[in-house]
């Protein structure tokens, strides 16, 4: 119970400013609203959603994947570059082997920062450009092609409810499950929260981490083969700003980057808030310039508000914004 | 006696800065293959170009070093760079008058924006990565909205002169600019009261805090020279490039991370120095050229930059493993 009362902590921000804006949406432009624009929506959050908990799982852990704009572009490469007639061996081969390629990139990640003891920042900066380079290789131009059936099956929708909203939800309640249910991810959070009490109380903690990085590879899978079946092709680039609007997602769903705070129920208002920005700005005309601004400003709004640990309570905010004297505990955290 | 307590200062020296002396051996050797792969390599004017295209990677990573070394890091140095090439190129406007006031106002624009993320960092205790990620996206829609996406304008001659130009038409000026910036800001991390503050902080943050340290102040201040730096860099690469790019940064996040890393100075921070990044930097630079000259594809290129990060943290942390 006393965690339920914490996630809805959590998740509360993240969902009132995620509706407050598609509210804001509507008022501004009416055919916001069609459930037309919605669909549309969804399948334009979806990548973001994936690589959102991709960066999540890792997240968790108190590490950070810099590659995952790589495992994305490479995957999509890969799905785009299989043979792409309707035969039922190529869809067999399109959906099983870039989930395989992105879950061992993951755990190459993984392998190296677990077993050297290496920054995870670095190493996966570094295995990214490699992940890249061999991405280039493969396709150094945009191109390929993907099976239309794929295709249709990916984007398209079942009386009336887009596909890729249930695609989505599966998996988020799959991972959901994960994290909150499993061994596994209550090693996680305990590995976020303090890795050497972890370690003495007897969770594996470099087993856990290797899977962690294996997971987020296999998420980026995901997004990547996702993003092949919606633009029907490839191309080498297009992971480059997953890697930044991974975390900022990560975090704006309520994910402490020191690990061991958050989860990835929160994920689709933080996609839906990043998302929306850009369409309201479309929405007001407002020159697309600005949008790096807003998302600047939200990012840094997010950040604020979840570092003074907001809560419903009035002493607390009064105590957060007036208490001149911090106590040392929360110095250097 | 004496000689003995000579030698054994000589080992120490030698045991303390070893990762340096391997870096420096590194670039040699590489210079070297660079010569076989490619006659003319060594030859005094591509020396030269080498190091006039380590030079901008340098001076950006001054801040990176500093960044890193109080525990944090620094991604919004990319958008910085691209804000200070593009506003240079509109400031000066091929006018040889404007070339100083735009300086000033590029460097202090640049401070401005690593002091918002050195506040948040520092006050708010937001994490660094994130930050220096939203001040970067804040600076790119700003640099954008200015020049309306297609920037404008010329270098001025002096700049130019200071990008391209040489002294007696024998050593490059962006060269001599990055020596005088080494030179005064490997001093201050050495000498100053703020530099050995920057490596407490960077060791230990609560530590410092309880022996008196002003720990907000002196990473805000390490941030806004952080900012200072990239910016400055873009508008020196405007002397280079003559025309304002708006990509023109994008590479130097995770190069200028690169170069730090290399260069031995600890992500954790308060460990390292600005001397391993001057290698690392050149190391990078070398490299791209060395895969140039034998026509590796970018695809290659990029790998092979991958590899020797890998390959390097693996020597650091092996060498620590020892230690323990």
């Amino acid at each position: 119970m006393k965690e339920k009362q914490q996630n809805l902590r959590l998740y509360i921000p993240v969902y009132s400013i995620a509706i407050a804006i598609y509210i804001f949406a509507g008022i501004i432009e009416p055919t916001f609203f069609t459930w037309n624009n919605n669909v549309n929506l969804f399948t334009r959050i979806t990548p973001l959603i994936f690589a959102g908990m991709a960066q999540t799982f890792v997240i968790l852990t108190g590490g950070i994947d810099l590659s995952i704009g790589s495992i994305i572009g490479l995957t999509n490469v890969l799905a785009a570059s299989l043979p792409f007639i309707d035969k039922p061996l190529n869809i067999v081969m399109w959906i099983f082997i870039p989930p395989l390629v992105g879950l061992s990139m993951g755990l190459i990640n993984g392998l190296i920062i677990s077993k050297g003891g290496f920054p995870p920042l670095i190493v996966t900066l570094a295995t990214g450009a490699i992940f890249q380079g061999i991405t280039l290789f493969i396709m150094p131009i945009p191109g390929g092609s993907v099976s239309l059936s794929i295709a249709r099956t990916v984007t398209g929708t079942m009386f009336k409810i887009p596909n890729s909203l249930i695609i989505f939800l599966i998996f988020l309640y799959i991972f959901h499950l994960i994290l909150k249910r499993t061994e596994f991810g209550r090693s996680i959070y305990a590995i976020g929260g303090n890795e050497a009490i972890a370690y003495e109380s007897g969770i594996p903690c470099s087993k856990v981490k290797i899977w962690v990085y294996g997971v987020s590879g296999l998420l980026g899978a995901f997004a990547g083969m996702f993003l092949s079946a919606w633009i029907f092709s490839a191309d080498p680039l297009i992971g480059g700003p997953y890697i930044l609007n991974s975390i900022a997602v990560a975090v704006i769903s309520g994910t402490a980057l020191s690990g061991g705070i958050g989860g990835v129920t929160g994920i689709i208002g933080g996609a839906y808030i990043f998302h929306l920005i850009n369409n309201i700005l479309n929405l007001l005309g407002i020159s697309t310039f600005y949008q790096f601004v807003a998302k600047g400003l939200v990012l840094i709004l997010a950040l604020t508000i979840s570092s003074s640990g907001i809560t419903f309570n009035i002493r607390s905010i009064l105590r957060t914004f007036f208490l001149k004297t911090k106590p040392i505990e929360k110095i250097g955290e | 006696m004496s000689t003995d307590i000579k030698n054994s200062r000589i080992a120490n020296f030698i045991l303390q800065q070893r990762v340096i002396i391997l870096l420096f051996v590194l670039i040699i050797v590489m210079f070297i293959i660079g010569e076989i792969v490619s006659k003319g390599f060594l030859a005094y004017e591509h020396i030269c170009a080498v190091l006039r295209t380590a030079s901008f990677l340098g001076i950006v990573s001054i801040g990176q070093t500093i960044a890193i070394l109080t525990g944090g890091i620094d991604l919004s140095v990319g958008p910085l760079i691209t804000m200070g090439n593009v506003f240079t190129c509109m400031f000066i406007n091929g006018l040889d008058s404007n070339t100083l006031w735009a300086l000033v106002v590029i460097i202090l624009l640049g401070a401005f924006f690593g002091f918002v993320s050195g506040l948040g960092v520092a006050y708010l205790k937001i994490s660094p990565i994130v930050m220096t990620l939203a001040v970067g996206s804040l600076v790119t829609g700003i640099t954008l909205i200015f020049s309306q996406g297609a920037p404008k304008g010329l270098a001025s001659s002096i700049l130019r002169y200071i990008g391209v130009g040489s002294l007696l038409n024998l050593f490059p000026v962006i060269i001599l600019v990055w020596i005088v910036l080494s030179v005064f800001f490997i001093l201050l991390l050495n000498s100053s009261t703020f530099g050995r503050k920057i490596y407490y902080i960077g060791a230990n943050e609560k530590a410092a805090f309880l022996s008196g340290i002003k720990t907000n102040l002196v990473k805000t201040l390490a941030y806004s020279i952080s900012g200072a730096s990239a910016a400055l860099a873009g508008a020196l690469m405007a002397g280079y490039t003559q025309t304002a790019f708006l990509g023109i940064g994008n590479e130097y996040i995770l190069w200028s991370i690169a170069a730090v890393v290399i260069g031995g100075t600890s992500l954790t921070g308060g460990r390292g120095g600005y001397f391993g990044t001057i290698a690392g930097a050149i190391i990078l630079i070398l490299l791209e050229s060395i895969l140039t000259v034998i026509r590796i594809p970018e695809a290659g290129r990029r790998i092979a930059n991958g590899a020797i990060i890998l390959i390097l943290i693996s020597i650091y942390y092996s060498q620590k493993r020892q230690k323990l």
